[in-house]
């Protein structure tokens, strides 16, 4: 396996406002070309965080690696570090070819140059059209373009974007999220963004740091924190459902998804409270004899308060909310 | 029923109507009669024990005296240079103690809002005094520049409050990105914030520009040899030229009238009330 380059490095980060702490110890390695998502719910410091990388805020401490150097106390405008803010922040005062091209114009850039580069940019993402227009009456989803044309026309290190997806009405944020990851793989760039929104970030990802508690609870790719989330919290802030928990002995848990179950026979029982119908598939909420609720994929409606019978095709063994291992049964 | 409300609507607002008209009288009714004095010759306003009170025989003869007996044309230009001025200090302190402030948690910075009022309430005599012996000592008394600079105490707390709140109106995330996108905090200041604010600054600006254009008390101490339009009025008064003290104080109202006019708009606006909401 080739050694990967690291481009962002992350060393032990607090950030406290006031007496809240919002940031506690984070630490996180992103490779080059990474396309990266910082999940988490909201108000876990997400914004946060962007922000101490970018340099809009100061960490309390740890230091902040981009490249091998150390940028902890640079500020932002010697970064080299584009960010997409959650509302685009355009400058409302400039059109949209003013916002593209400010950050070059700041630079002293030649006329003709910033021409050729905000045009290369505006083609790239669909916005030649709309150059002259005021960015007031623009769409939502021109903004976004228009927001990271003005990213990249500046050939930063790398790209934050915070809730990228978030302003978009569903239709348009379907297709963005792929736009997104061509974006990438033409530019070979790092992108790091944020969101709340777990659907975000299976499909198009190269890795996602779960953040929660103000550190990073699980960094990994979506399928493994879907198949084997290393603590019970991120089991059950990953899937569709929660993954299922029963007790096994007064320290461990077994922890499922609901297509590891096999309904109908086993040894296995638990109630059920309501099913829930999602698309073609019917979904039995259940509740076990310790207390704990299970989701178990059913064939039909069922009355509630039947037992349920199942067996677990496999699942994750945890120790004190810890994930120890995952067993396939024969 | 709703007609009834609607009926109950109406009457509210004549009420209101005919409350707004009384006030509206009982301000324009003296400028009113100060351009009736200074437009008519005396005869038929100040000599007359019933004066009428509609204009006839309206004539600039009061100007001609006044222009020609006084000096006229210094003290405006020494108003003028003087309120200008004062709009000048007032932005150059306020603009950047505002972006300060607005840095500052909201909290904090409406306290020291509140304290730089304080400086209102402390008549102004009392500051004009010491003041004045300090700008003697420094050459300064007489000069535009040290009145304004006394002036400017009072204008500045109003300014700063009022271009702290059209900071404030301004989203956060606008300064990050310029932040970001290469610009340093003067600059983006400078460049971006202050034109994004313009109208409240504006107003700042404005204001400032009007309270040192009728102010008395800081120009009858620091600058009593070449005065300002204000003193010179008063001078007159004194003197007992009551015409040509109306004429000097309707040149003094028709700038304040118009801008009055033109600030309106704004000064029902966001830019009062944006320090201290939210
Ligand atoms: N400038 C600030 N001053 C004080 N508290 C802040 C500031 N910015 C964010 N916070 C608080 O920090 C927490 C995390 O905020 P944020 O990073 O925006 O979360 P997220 O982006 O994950 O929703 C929130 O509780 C928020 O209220
Ligand atoms: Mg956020």
């Amino acid at each position: 396996m080739t050694q990967k380059k690291i481009k962002l490095e992350l060393k032990h980060i607090t950030k406290k406002f006031g007496k809240n702490v919002i940031l506690d110890d984070v630490n996180l390695k992103i490779y080059e070309g990474e396309l990266f998502a910082i999940l988490g719910p909201s108000g876990t410091g997400k914004s946060t965080l962007l922000k101490v990388i970018v340099g809009i805020e100061d960490p309390d401490s740890g230091s902040v690696i981009v490249d091998g150097k150390d940028i902890t106390d640079l500020p932002p405008n010697k970064r080299n570090i584009a960010m997409v803010f959650q509302n685009y922040a355009l400058y409302p005062n400039m059109n949209v070819f003013g916002n593209i091209s400010f950050p070059l114009r700041l630079e002293g850039m030649k006329k003709s140059e910033i021409e050729k580069k905000v045009n290369d940019a505006a083609k790239l993402l669909g916005i030649s059209e709309i150059l002259r227009s005021s960015v007031n009456s623009i769409s939502g989803g021109q903004k976004q373009r228009v927001a990271l044309a003005r990213a990249l026309v500046r050939d930063p290190a790398m790209f934050l974007l915070d809730e990228p997806f978030s302003n978009l009405d569903a239709r348009v944020r379907f297709t963005a999220r792929e736009e997104l990851k061509r974006l990438r793989d033409s530019l070979k760039s790092t992108f790091i963004y944020v969101t709340h929104d777990q659907r975000e970030t299976s499909n198009i990802t190269t890795r996602v740091g779960v953040l929660n508690n103000g550190t990073f609870q699980q960094i990994d790719s979506f399928n493994n924190l879907y198949e084997t989330p290393k603590t019970k919290w991120v089991g059950d802030f990953i899937g569709n459902f929660p993954m299922g928990f029963m007790q096994k002995d007064k320290t461990h848990l077994i922890g499922f998804r609901p297509e590891w179950a096999v309904v109908g026979k086993g040894n296995m029982t638990a109630k059920l409270v309501t099913n829930e119908v999602s698309g073609n598939t019917n979904y039995w909420m259940c509740e076990t004899k310790g207390g704990l609720m299970i989701v178990l994929v059913g064939n039909k409606l069922l009355k509630v308060g039947t037992t349920i019978h199942f067996r677990l095709k496999k699942y994750n063994l945890y120790e004190n909310d810890k994930f120890v291992k995952q067993v396939k049964s024969k | 029923m709703r007609v009834e409300i609607m009926k109950r609507k109406t009457l509210n607002n004549y009420i209101l109507y005919a409350a707004a008209i009384i006030v509206a009288i009982i301000f324009i009714y003296p400028l009113y009669i100060l351009f009736m004095v200074s437009f008519s010759p005396t005869r038929y306003t100040l000599d007359e024990l019933y004066p009428s009170q509609l204009p006839s025989h309206l004539s600039l003869t009061n100007f001609v005296s006044a222009l020609t007996q006084y000096n006229f044309v210094s003290p405006m230009f020494k108003s003028l240079e003087v309120a200008f001025l004062v709009g000048i200090i007032t932005l150059a302190v306020a603009i950047p103690a505002a972006y300060g402030l607005s840095k500052l948690n909201k909290r904090l910075a409406n306290l020291i809002v509140v304290f730089l009022f304080m400086a209102n309430l402390v008549p102004a005599l009392i500051i004009a005094i010491p003041i004045s012996v300090e700008f003697i000592k420094a050459g300064l008394f007489d000069s535009a520049l040290a009145l304004a600079l006394a002036q400017s105490l009072f204008t500045m707390p109003l300014a700063t409050f009022i271009i702290l709140g059209a900071f404030r109106s301004i989203p956060k995330d606008i300064e990050n990105q310029a932040r970001v996108d290469g610009m340093g905090m003067i600059r983006t200041l400078y460049t971006l914030l202050v034109p994004l604010a313009k109208a409240g600054v504006a107003v700042a600006f404005l204001l400032s520009w009007l309270t040192s254009w009728d102010e008395f008390t800081f120009a009858v101490i620091l600058s009593p040899l070449k005065p300002t339009l204000p003193v010179i009025v008063y001078l007159n008064i004194t003197e007992g030229s009551l015409v040509q003290a109306a004429a000097f104080a309707a040149v003094i109202s028709v700038p304040v009238i118009i801008l009055t006019v033109v600030l309106q708009k704004y000064i029902k606006g966001v830019y009062l009330s944006g320090g201290l909401t939210g």
